[in-house]
């Protein structure tokens, strides 16, 4: 479904990807683990068009992305949940959903996304106008995913979903993915702080180290404390 | 004598005698045959040359949008004027008091609210200080001469001759300048510099906005407002119109169109724009619509100004002759390569 | 009495016209963060083609006001596809796009002064006549404008709350990131927004010329005019700018009653600089949308 070859990508001088290859399938939960400040989220915005990759190709379906703008990658399908979250603060959570229904083809399926937004998430049908400025941590969270499904993605990119959260709340989320995966069967690209919970959902696993993958495996075939090993 | 002229060498860098030259030449202008018009648009352009180069330290330096630069200048100018005028002052006593009431009223009604704020909230507030000195002009007409302006204001000395006039002002721009470049390259300048890379960053060092800040709005308005002060002892007479769009506009332009961020653009931003516009006064209302389509094109296609230009020219150059070594530092050339920071990507906010 | 009552009335009129104004300038701010020098011009242009259509070339009123507004939508289309887009896409974006409204601020005059003179104009009123009111006359002109300005204020309201584009426009607002992950085409929603802030301020430029004069040059006071409630408003803010507008509206009028025009600029100044002390976002904060 997905397809990166030998992605590069800089901040300024500093080459933040030297050169990444990674696939995601169809249906697949694939987590991206590694240490901090080593690339995970530069490239899911890589990806998404939100930081331009400078080098290599970025396949979805077989066609190339690598350089189409952000808009004409969420058009295709695909949404970035970023870590930041990036709200609209001053409106209610339903024009938020709205919003991410921005796309032709995600208003056409916007009561059949939102029917099944709500069903994932259904603490945001109680929460439904009350201004984003006012919700908490976790809740905003939910918003923000729920936000990129409204955009009818078969493909999510999901940067960091628990960071910050107490743990009950962070099993929530993590249940959240999972049921978005199963019951629609859309792909999730997962960077993932916590390498319990995302070996937990994921099938399989990428470490990316320095800017290049160090390791791809199945999750069968990995524990933590060898992941763990080689984030030093 | 090997060892002295390696010691000596640096010296002699192409820069050094070109400033060495430009120096030589501007000092014996008068002895070399300049009429009287010439000696008097060439004064006005040092002195605007001090005025647009301050200017561009608050804005290309120091990174603190001022649109009141020309409000400095008048209180500089009328505070000399009417303690000359009114009280009999020579103006070797005034200059310095019209330059030292500015520095106090700018720190005080600019620079303490101002620096509180930040980006665009700084231009309007500093524009509309400027702009509200019109009315404060003519509400003290009984001084100020309100709309009409003021004249018979002392000169500098008496029966002030062009040429004297064009020393007068050539030394204050020499004095100007030297301090310009040690603030600049001293601590305050790194000081800004290190703010305007990275204020977090430079926060963490112990850099203070505010208090950096309202020392380059201090020394910026001390040598505007001298400026302005001179330019009345220099003319003999001023008016509100040197509050007026079009000169806002002017100066502007000069340290814009010479390089922003640059000390020599400024410079010749001045003498390009004040020798053209006086050049051009039978133009008429043609010289507003070349001012407007020179700041447009600039900003477009220039954006670091003559520098750039100059730099570019001095890099081709570099590389016909087979060393790399030249360096761009105007900011618009070596900044638009960069990283992708504008408002239209994740980073821009 | 009445004449305080009659300087009140007066300055509401001025302040409603001063909303529409501001409402361009804040907008196109709160989404764009380019901040229009060449706002006043603009308001002046639009002004100078409903006299040229109305006045000079003898068609009607309404005649004028759509060609003015079709020349507003293809400047503020050339404006941003010519020349903000590749602005916004540099580090010294906000510094450029100031220092070329500006530019193009100067140029506007100028091709005002060529084509029509330096000579005081004002736009033809729109109502004739007057009504009888318990303190005083007022002019059905007068009236027409407070009605335009409030059914203006509404429209905006709809359509930022209502339309997709309004959403959007507020989305960038809010959150910049936030639009580009949710699909918004950035550029087109700058693009859509350059036009209707150009259309909001040419309407308030074609109503303030029916109640003052115009000049080529006074485009710089309207200019600074909507800076000033702008920024006390708080930047982006529309309700902020509406308020502001009908505070400085009336805080213009009583200064011209008690102490004369001339203190109109010293008057605004005062009162920008203790809000500001106050409160440094604007009166309502610098939220948007």
């Amino acid at each position: 479904m997905l397809r990166v070859r030998d992605v590069t990508s800089s901040y300024g001088d500093i080459q933040v990807l030297r050169g990444v290859s990674l696939d995601l399938g169809d249906g697949e939960i694939v987590a991206l683990l590694g240490p901090n400040g080593h690339g995970k989220s530069t490239l899911l915005k890589a990806v998404a068009g939100v930081h331009p990759a400078t080098g290599g190709s970025i396949e979805l379906n077989g066609e190339e992305i690598r350089t189409e703008p952000p808009h004409r990658i969420v058009e295709r399908g695909v949404a970035y949940i970023p870590e930041e979250r990036y709200l609209f603060p001053d409106m209610t959570v339903f024009e938020n959903l709205r919003l991410g229904a921005y796309t032709r083809r995600a208003r056409e399926r916007f009561a059949e996304n939102l029917a099944f937004v709500y069903e994932i998430f259904p603490r945001l049908r109680e929460r439904r106008d009350q201004a984003c400025r006012s919700l908490s941590g976790g809740e905003s969270r939910m918003v923000a995913i729920a936000r990129g499904l409204m955009s009818g993605a078969r493909v999510l990119l999901v940067d960091e979903p628990s960071i910050g959260l107490a743990p009950a709340l962070k099993k929530d989320v993590y249940e959240a993915i999972r049921n978005i995966n199963r019951q629609a069967g859309i792909s999730v690209l997962l960077v993932e702080q916590e390498i319990e919970y995302a070996l937990r959902l994921a099938e399989r696993a990428y470490l990316l180290k320095k800017g290049t993958i160090l390791f791809e495996r199945p999750v069968s075939e990995l524990d933590v404390a060898h992941v763990k090993e080689a984030y030093f | 004598m090997s060892t002295v002229w390696r010691r000596a060498m640096p010296l002699v860098r192409p820069r050094y005698l070109l400033l060495a030259a430009v120096g030589a030449f501007l000092a014996a202008w008068p002895y070399l045959g300049a009429d009287r018009f010439v000696l008097h648009v060439a004064g006005l352009t040092l002195v605007w040359a001090v005025v647009a180069s301050y200017w561009n330290l608050t804005n290309g330096f120091a990174g603190i949008t001022s649109l009141g630069n020309m409000g400095f200048f008048a209180i500089g100018a009328y505070t000399s004027a009417v303690l000359a005028k009114e009280l009999g002052l020579t103006p070797w006593v005034t200059m310095p008091l019209g330059a030292l009431v500015t520095t106090a009223l700018v720190t005080v009604l600019v620079g303490l609210p101002v620096l509180r704020l930040r980006g665009i909230y700084i231009a309007l507030l500093t524009l509309a200080f400027a702009d509200a000195l019109p009315s404060v002009i003519t509400i003290f007409r009984t001084w100020t001469g309100g709309g009409i302006g003021l004249l018979g204001i002392p000169e500098l000395l008496e029966d002030l001759e062009k040429w004297q006039a064009y020393y007068f002002a050539l030394v204050f721009f020499v004095v100007a300048q030297v301090t310009l470049l040690l603030v600049v390259r001293g601590a305050p300048g790194l000081a800004f510099v290190a703010l305007r890379d990275s204020e977090a960053f430079a926060q963490a060092l112990g850099v203070d906005r505010f208090k950096e800040g309202l020392r380059v709005f201090a020394i910026s308005a001390f040598f505007t407002g001298f400026a302005g002060a001179l330019y009345a002892h220099l003319l003999g007479q001023i008016s509100p119109a040197m509050l007026g769009i079009e000169q806002f506009l002017m100066v502007i332009s000069m340290w814009m169109l010479g390089g922003a961020g640059t000390l020599l653009g400024p410079v010749l931003g001045a003498a390009i724009i004040t020798f053209g516009n006086e050049y051009l006064r039978v133009a008429g209302s043609l010289r507003l619509g070349l001012l407007g389509l020179a700041i447009v094109v600039t900003v477009l296609f220039f954006p670091g100004g003559i520098m750039q230009l100059l730099g570019g020219a001095r890099r081709a150059l570099a590389r016909s002759r087979g060393s790399g070594r030249a360096s761009p530092r105007t900011p618009g050339a070596a900044e638009a390569a960069a990283a992708p920071a504008g408002r239209t990507s994740e980073e821009g906010r | 009495m009445d004449a305080f009552l009659n300087s009140l009335t007066s300055g509401l009129i001025v302040g409603s016209l001063y909303a529409i104004m501001a409402m361009g300038l804040t907008i196109l701010y709160g989404v764009s963060h380019v901040f229009n020098f060449a706002h006043g011009h603009v308001a002046v242009v639009a002004a100078y083609l409903v006299w040229f259509v109305a006045d000079r070339l003898g068609l009607s009123l309404p005649v004028g006001i759509v060609a003015a507004l079709l020349v507003m939508i293809a400047l503020a289309a050339g404006t941003y596809w010519g020349a903000i887009r590749g602005l916004l896409r540099r580090s010294e974006w906000a510094f450029g796009t100031l220092l070329f409204t500006l530019g193009l601020a100067i140029l506007a005059e100028y091709a005002l002064l060529e084509l029509f003179g330096p000579r005081v104009k004002s736009v033809p009123a729109v109502l004739q006549g007057s009504v009888r009111l318990w303190f005083g006359r007022l002019t059905l002109n007068d009236l027409f404008l407070i009605a335009a300005s409030v059914v203006l204020m509404l429209l905006v309201g709809a359509f930022l709350k209502r339309t997709l584009t309004g959403q959007a426009m507020r989305a960038v607002a809010q959150s910049l990131p936030g639009a580009q992950v949710v699909g918004i085409d950035i550029d087109r929603i700058y693009a859509a927004t350059f036009v209707f802030a150009f259309v909001m301020t040419g309407l308030s430029g074609v109503l303030l010329g029916t109640k003052t004069y115009m000049t080529p040059h006074i485009g710089w006071e309207w200019m600074i005019k909507g800076f000033v409630i702008v920024a006390f408003g708080g930047l982006g803010s529309v309700p902020g700018a509406i308020l502001a507008a009908f505070l400085l509206g009336v805080v213009e009028a009583l200064v011209t009653l008690f102490l004369g025009a001339i203190w109109i600029w010293p008057a605004w100044l005062v009162t920008f600089i203790v809000a500001l002390w106050i409160r440094p976002e604007g009166i309502l904060g610098g939220r948007s949308g």
